[in-house]
């Protein structure tokens, strides 16, 4: 299995995070996956500018000139794309939303029926599962958890994908990967 | 009474956000007295502090974007982040939405609604309530039958709010529609958009034949 782990973690003083992504990176690769990091504060990520050229003019690809094309080859590449963020007022980091904005290349234009509702067609053969790690802030309740996780579920059918987990850095990293079914 | 209208389409005032509002802000400027002021995520990306300071000294807000990938644009998150300095307090706003997507139904929206009202209550906000409409990508190749009867309800919604300061939830209600869509509506509309919107946009580029490219294969 190939892995693709995208840090939205904005600020390097939470601390805890990041070193919860190292403990979790050494767990995936000592079951013997192949994993990569991509973190994202100190890359050049613009927010999508809803031009749609990437469908109508260059299909595939965006015109904007930074590392969006970058990340959504590694992303187009991976067989599990784990999303990780501090959630900030009840949802994924602006950092990482910016980053998932910019996967719409990824499927193509057209829309068709997928179980009763309108998405697009796929562009690739293969998609990636796409799953989240999440921490909460101090006031994060049992609705802003409903509601996150039914946008993901909307985004991972969205993108043509699933949805593998969503866990939370409160569980000891050895859980999370028991969990998932990594040993 | 006075509205300030945040526009957070990344397409500015050339925007489906943009034409929608305009009629609800002609609606809501015919009752004397009420002062709408507009304000552009757009123009303000690099100064959103300031733009989170007039948030808090306004009376009524609206808050205006498109639905990306299930959810608000990361541009608009990014604002609200900005907001948290000002969570809770008291004397914040009143605070409405406008969310509108491509995809037909608006059963994509409600989520994102979910989203925005308890974002309202953290705020400590008067929650407005959300305008939701489906269907509005290429709002320049549906039939005028058709957008100048979104665009009517949205003039009525900005009349009852200029003149008693809600949303009217009955025509919410109609804007609303269709929650979803059966598969005979359904196999009658795809291929419409994807010819009329997509195919049309893509021959004119003359990359028609290309449209399946996989410029990023492994
Ligand atoms: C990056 C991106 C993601 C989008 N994701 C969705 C989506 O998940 N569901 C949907 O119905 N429309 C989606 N859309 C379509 C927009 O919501 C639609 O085009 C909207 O009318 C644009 O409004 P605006 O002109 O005010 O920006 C997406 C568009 C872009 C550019």
């Amino acid at each position: 299995m190939k892995y693709l782990v995208i840090s939205g973690n904005p600020c390097c003083d939470r601390n805890y995070m990041d070193q919860y992504i190292d403990r979790f990176l050494d767990g995936i690769k000592s079951a013997g996956h192949e994993v990569q990091l991509i973190v994202l504060r100190g890359m050049k990520i613009k927010p999508c500018t809803g031009c749609f050229n990437c469908w109508v003019k260059t299909p595939g690809h965006c015109l904007i000139r930074d590392d969006g094309n970058e990340i959504a080859r590694q992303y187009i590449a991976s067989d599990h794309v784990i999303l990780v963020s501090p959630l900030i007022m009840g949802f994924l980091s602006s950092l990482l939303k910016n980053t998932m904005d910019r996967i719409i290349p990824l499927v193509h234009p057209h829309i068709e029926d997928v179980a009763g509702e309108v998405h697009h067609k796929k562009r690739y053969d293969k998609y990636p599962v796409i799953s989240f790690l999440l921490e909460k802030e101090s006031f994060t309740d049992a609705e802003d958890i409903a509601i996150a996780t039914g946008i993901f579920q909307r985004e991972a059918i969205n993108v043509r994908s699933s949805l593998g987990f969503v866990q939370f850095t409160e569980t000891p990293v050895e859980e999370v990967l028991h969990a998932i079914n990594i040993h | 009474m006075r509205l300030t209208f945040i526009n957070g389409s990344p397409r500015g005032n050339k925007s489906n956000t943009e034409r929608l509002m305009d009629h609800f802000i002609k609606g809501f400027l015919e009752t004397g007295d009420n002062i709408c002021e507009i304000e552009y995520l757009t123009k303000n990306r690099h100064s959103l502090a300031a733009l989170a300071e007039k948030f808090a000294a306004a009376e009524h807000v609206i808050i205006g974007f498109p639905l990306y990938v299930d959810a608000m644009p990361g541009s608009v998150k990014e604002f609200f982040e900005t907001l948290q300095p000002y969570m809770g307090k008291e004397n914040n706003p009143a605070m409405g939405f406008v969310i509108q997507c491509g995809f037909p139904e608006t059963s994509h929206l409600r989520y994102v609604e979910r989203y925005c009202e308890k974002f309202s209550r953290r705020m400590n906000c008067r929650y407005l309530g959300s305008m939701l409409k489906g269907g509005c990508e290429g709002l320049d190749v549906q039939p005028t039958f058709l957008t100048d009867k979104y665009y009517q309800y949205f003039y009525q919604i900005g009349v009852e709010f200029g003149k008693t300061g809600k949303f009217d939830e009955i025509i919410l209600g109609k804007l609303a529609r269709p929650e979803h869509l059966k598969a005979e509506n359904l196999a009658q509309i795809i291929p419409f958009i994807n010819q009329a919107l997509w195919d049309a946009q893509m021959e004119k580029n003359g990359v028609l034949d290309r449209s399946f490219d996989k410029p990023l294969m492994p």
